[in-house]
């Protein structure tokens, strides 16, 4: 691939961030092309040891915020005529209800996450709190050996499920936050990337 | 801890005299494993959070941009000194008994 093939392949695979975040990643590559030409190293090689587009795609899109990326995609491109700015008016109650609905599934979905993070080590915590005051319990009693054993028992038994829970759901947390981290990029490359290249491939 | 690692050994490069993207990659490429495309991130990050400041030159008859470690920057990698320190310390508590065990 030519140098002018990447630049053209990249800034399509980056259509839809802001102009300055795109201006910026470009130039950024650009400037690494150049400089690796200039140390000697062919033009092909040059672009080719970048990495493949995608990657690059990844990893600068992995560094702006989703709301970023969604306002850019709302924002109007150019200035709204009139009659558009009255179909945006007397069409309000259809479209607000639907974008503040998104809005909001968006923030409980972000909310579940959390709770239940959350209400998994409320619930481990809560196991070993059960089992050190059953511990403590049996020595307090005073019903007798036998149910100072039995508490004792059930004491340690759900210290020691809570201390074995707590790794399994670290494991958990782990696979959400990993879960999460890829569908966020792939909420992002929604909006992000070229839709009309192939428009434009069969119009050519 | 290997993000961080990064945005320290990228200070680090830049923090005797100003450098380019390309410079720093080949600089640091001794000594981590960075790609162009890795570095990018950890610039822009850096720049947002005014550890360093870019400015653009003409180099050859086209733009480069050089980037400029600022007082945080500095701070950071005084932080990391620092932190490091004590744990060598416990490294070499750690490696200094596991040899004289077994010599024993």
């Amino acid at each position: 691939m030519s140098k002018t093939e990447f630049i053209e392949q990249l800034r399509s695979a980056l259509n839809g961030l802001s102009e300055e975040d795109l201006k910026k990643s470009v130039d950024y590559y650009e400037e690494m092309i150049d400089d690796r030409i200039e140390d000697g190293i062919p033009e092909e090689e040059a672009v080719s040891g970048l990495g493949s587009i995608e990657e690059i795609q990844n990893k600068i899109l992995k560094e702006i915020p989703i709301a970023n990326i969604v306002k850019e995609k709302i924002k109007p491109k150019r200035k709204l005529g009139g009659l558009e700015i009255a179909l945006l008016v007397i069409g309000a109650p259809l479209w607000v209800p639907i974008v503040l609905s998104l809005i909001i599934t968006g923030l409980s979905l972000y909310m579940s996450f959390w709770t239940i993070i959350l209400s998994l080590y409320v619930t481990d915590f809560s196991l070993f709190l059960s089992g050190v005051f059953c511990i403590v319990a049996a020595f307090m009693q005073t019903n007798g050996f036998a149910t100072g054993l039995f508490l004792s028992g059930i004491g340690v038994a759900l210290t020691g499920v809570s201390v074995l829970l707590f790794f399994g759901f670290n494991q958990i947390v782990k696979g959400m936050f990993f879960l999460s981290k890829k569908f966020v990029l792939w909420l992002k490359k929604l909006f992000v990337g070229e839709k009309k290249s192939s428009a434009e491939a069969t119009a050519v | 801890m290997k993000r961080g690692l990064l945005d320290v050994c990228v200070l680090a490069a830049i923090k005797d005299e100003d450098s380019y993207g390309y410079r720093i990659v080949k600089d640091l490429s001794p000594y981590v494993e960075i790609s162009e495309s890795t570095l990018y991130p950890i610039l822009r990050r850096l720049e947002s959070s005014q550890m360093l400041t870019v400015r653009t030159a003409e180099h050859n008859g086209r733009l480069r941009k050089y980037y400029h470690i600022t007082d945080s920057g500095v701070e950071r990698l005084k932080q990391f000194e620092s932190e490091w320190k004590e744990l060598m310390q416990i490294y070499e508590y750690v490696t200094r008994e596991g040899g004289s065990h077994e010599q024993n």
